[in-house]
């Protein structure tokens, strides 16, 4: 029996996902033949995001069906769609990471090593999170807490087949205290992913959940009296447990062009990715980090997470996702997107409006805690069972054949008001 | 009981032997002879220059974070999190607040990333003959350093040339560093002549491992190399207010192939730009603390600069690895005395 819930996120479906697998894209099968679908009333879930207002429309004239046709000597099926894509560095199955957990106990202990175990096994690459060292600490001399960089990495990494997946760790400003990047640039257990190319460092420039302000966990006096040094402290719960906040960090375009720059310097066997919050000028950061040299720009969606926010954040701040995605557009390198992603349309939409990857959160923790043994690669048998229809559908074969014309937006959304900027339907906004 | 492996290609002195042969083999006596004479030279030198010698600190709370990928000791301090010295340079700026030309003999360790333990030029451990000029320009600082590396190339041809030809060591390609000042090149101008020779390093980032060797090479005597751009160095190297994005900094780098021997830089002294720089290269100022409060109450404007001293041996003995200047070799990632 698990305590992790997660209100307002289709736990239930992710659930039945982790524990029927593939069968769970289609309506339960003892339905077959006994029951009449449609579409509900209205969009299941937040009527007013736009990756979830928005339809994959497939056309009738399919050129790149017929070259797949005269390709194969034979009609393409959806099976034949090639999932494995460049994720910033890291060859991956399908088009999808894992990303990271907040460092709340949400991600803790066993749930954070049943994930590693099972993203590595399916060579998936993996986020560790911030904070990760700084509360859990690394795991090499200091007695290996439950939580540790350490654990997780060894769980993956022992699982990891040759040739697929890698490892991005994540350092927020206060993380640089702990020098997590030159920790795992110079540990022995970390070579192998390193010499194999599989390791990212992620910068970390905000937060999906709470643009603006930085990291926030709760935390029992005893852990408070240890970070006293370091953090903030206040009881604001009014329940013994104390809010724990970190700075968000302070960046111009000198500061953001230099840090990644520094990491290039600093580590070059690595890859470099950014990650960045949902705010109004994240089409100029996406550009920015792309020519200072990041392999990677995740854009994570004001979409809620595993980390603590205050509600008038998760409520009222920062852009959706989906309009993250069109004010960026088709960029000059890799990105990301993360928030609520948990099936095949909304992951494909991501892709087709201009993302490489997509990351999978809460949806990865929800199924590993659904069954620490084989939940995730269930649930992700099933998402790549979805994309791969999904995708033929629209008459390609591979993630990077989507194009912005595979997606419809209504028409409110898709030419907003001259103010909002970018102006201009889906398509006006392809380079 | 080594923790790593060697690179197959890895020449024998890649790794030292076991202790007791390492201890008692007259290459390393002759090499710490070497040794010796750089030292007593230095020291001559720069008392003669009016300089200060000041004993270094060991631990702080913080600690140079420009090196290069490799990682801080952590020590418990009292229940705080101490550091053990990468570097003294923000204590050598501090110390300008007593005098006005000081240097340490002082005593580093880095972790440094696996792969440099085959580079023969990284120590874990290692000593630098660390220098700081309150009120000097880079070039004065450049001028130090010149006739400070031939000063003790002069001293060990004079007083320790038994020690060099018992090592094998050519004399004469050491003398040349006698001969004219040291070529002076941007950092520009190192990536033109790199990119001509077909090595494909980055103009923004520091000068690589392969590439360093190749410039280093081709030198027959030592050359500084100057100007590096901002991202590739720690906050303290000072930008040039005339070429925004570019440092006022040089890097000694020695003939023969023997590498880099000494880093060195205008420093940023007033605080409003200090704090930029440390956000520009991902630190955290609050952990700054006691250095960012004298620095806001003002510090000298200086330069200065720091030899390794494990890597000007090695050069001006003619050792094929930087681990044969030190009795007790700490080898990246290697576990040993």
């Amino acid at each position: 029996v698990s305590a992790l819930r997660a209100d307002g996120f289709p736990e239930a479906e992710v659930r039945r996902r982790a524990r029927a697998g593939a069968a769970a894209a289609f309506p339960p099968g003892a339905d077959y033949g006994a029951a009449l679908f449609g579409a509900a009333a209205g969009p299941r879930g937040a009527a007013t995001d736009l990756l979830d207002l928005a339809r994959l429309v497939p056309p009738v004239f399919m050129p790149q069906r017929l070259e797949k046709l005269i390709n194969l000597g034979r009609e393409p099926l959806y099976s034949d769609v090639d999932l494995i894509t460049d994720v910033g560095g890291l060859r991956s199955p399908l088009p999808v990471y894992v990303s990271a957990f907040g460092s709340t106990r949400a991600a803790s202990a066993d749930v954070g090593e049943a994930v590693s175990r099972q993203a590595g096994r399916l060579g998936l690459p993996m986020v560790i999170g911030e904070n990760v060292v700084a509360l859990g600490g690394y795991g090499r001399t200091d007695d290996a807490p439950e939580r540790s960089m350490l654990r997780r990495l060894r769980a993956y990494r022992e699982a990891l087949p040759d040739g697929l997946g890698g490892v991005a760790v994540q350092q927020s400003t206060e993380d640089a205290d702990a020098e997590v990047w030159n920790l795992v640039y110079s540990d022995p257990s970390a070579r192998p992913l390193l010499d194999s190319g599989r390791l990212a460092f992620e910068l970390k420039v905000g937060q999906g959940a709470k643009p603006g302000i930085g990291g926030m966990t709760l935390v029992d006096r005893g852990t408070a009296d240890r970070l006293r040094a370091h953090y903030p402290l206040e009881p604001v719960h009014g329940t013994g447990e104390l809010l724990r906040s970190s700075s968000p960090g302070t960046y111009t375009e000198e500061i953001l062009r230099q840090q990644i720059r520094l990491m290039r310097n600093n580590f070059p066997r690595a890859r470099i990715w950014v990650k960045l919050p949902p705010a109004r000028d994240v089409a100029a950061a996406a550009a920015l980090a792309w020519r200072a040299g990041a392999d990677a720009v995740t854009v994570d969606g004001a979409e809620g997470g595993t980390g603590w926010a205050p509600a008038a954040f998760l409520d009222h701040v920062g852009l959706p996702l989906g309009e993250c995605l069109l004010r960026i557009g088709r960029g000059d390198g890799s990105l990301f997107a993360s928030g609520r992603m948990w099936e095949g349309s909304r992951c494909v939409k991501a892709l087709a409006l201009g993302c490489r990857a997509v990351g999978l959160g809460r949806a990865a923790l929800l199924a590993a805690d659904e069954d620490r043994a084989d939940g995730l690669e269930r649930f992700v048998r099933c998402l790549a069972l979805e994309m791969k229809l999904l995708i033929s559908a629209l008459g390609r074969y591979a993630p990077a054949d989507l194009e912005p014309e595979d997606v419809w937006l209504p028409r409110d959304v898709a030419a907003p008001p001259s103010t909002a900027a970018p102006a201009g339907p889906v398509d006006a906004r392809r380079p | 009981v080594t923790a790593i492996e060697l690179a197959p290609d890895a020449t024998t002195a890649a790794a030292p032997p076991d202790l007791r042969t390492h201890l008692s083999a007259p290459r390393t006596r002759y090499a710490v002879a070497v040794q010796q004479a750089i030292l007593h030279a230095a020291r001559e030198y720069l008392t003669g220059e009016g300089f200060t010698e000041l004993l270094a600190p060991v631990i702080g709370p913080v600690t140079d974070p420009g090196a290069r990928g490799s990682k801080q000791v952590d020590i418990d301090y009292y229940g705080h999190r101490y550091k053990l010295m990468t570097s003294a340079i923000l204590y050598k700026q501090a110390s300008l607040l007593s005098f006005g030309k000081i240097f340490y003999v002082a005593p580093n360790v880095r972790l440094e990333p696996l792969e440099t333990a085959n580079t023969a030029r990284h120590l874990a451990e290692f000593h630098q003959l660390d220098v700081e000029i309150a009120g000097a320009s880079r070039e004065e600082a450049t001028a130090v350093v010149q006739a400070l590396v031939a000063h003790a190339v002069r001293r060990v041809l004079d007083r320790a040339a038994e020690h060099l030809d018992g090592l094998g060591r050519d004399r004469h390609a050491l003398g040349e560093v006698l001969d004219a000042p040291f070529e002076l090149i941007s950092h520009r101008e190192a990536v033109r002549r790199l990119h001509e020779l077909g090595h494909p390093q980055d103009p923004a980032a520091e000068i690589d491992w392969a590439g360093e060797r190749i410039l280093s090479a081709g030198a027959r005597r030592p050359f500084f190399v100057t100007d590096y751009p901002k991202g590739s160095r720690g906050f303290y190297d000072r930008e040039s207010t005339t070429e925004p994005g570019s440092l006022r900094n040089f890097d000694l780098i020695a003939p023969e192939g023997y590498g880099e021997l000494c880093s060195g830089s205008e420093r940023e002294f007033e605080y409003r730009r200090m704090v930029a720089r440390m956000r520009e290269t991902g630190e955290n100022p609050a952990k700054y603390g006691w250095y960012l409060d004298l620095v806001r109450d003002g510090i000298p404007a200086s330069s200065g600069f720091g030899i390794g001293v494990q890597r000007l041996t090695r050069y001006v003995a003619g050792l094929d690895a930087v681990w044969q200047a030190s009795m007790f070799p700490k080898l990246p990632g290697v576990v040993s005395a």
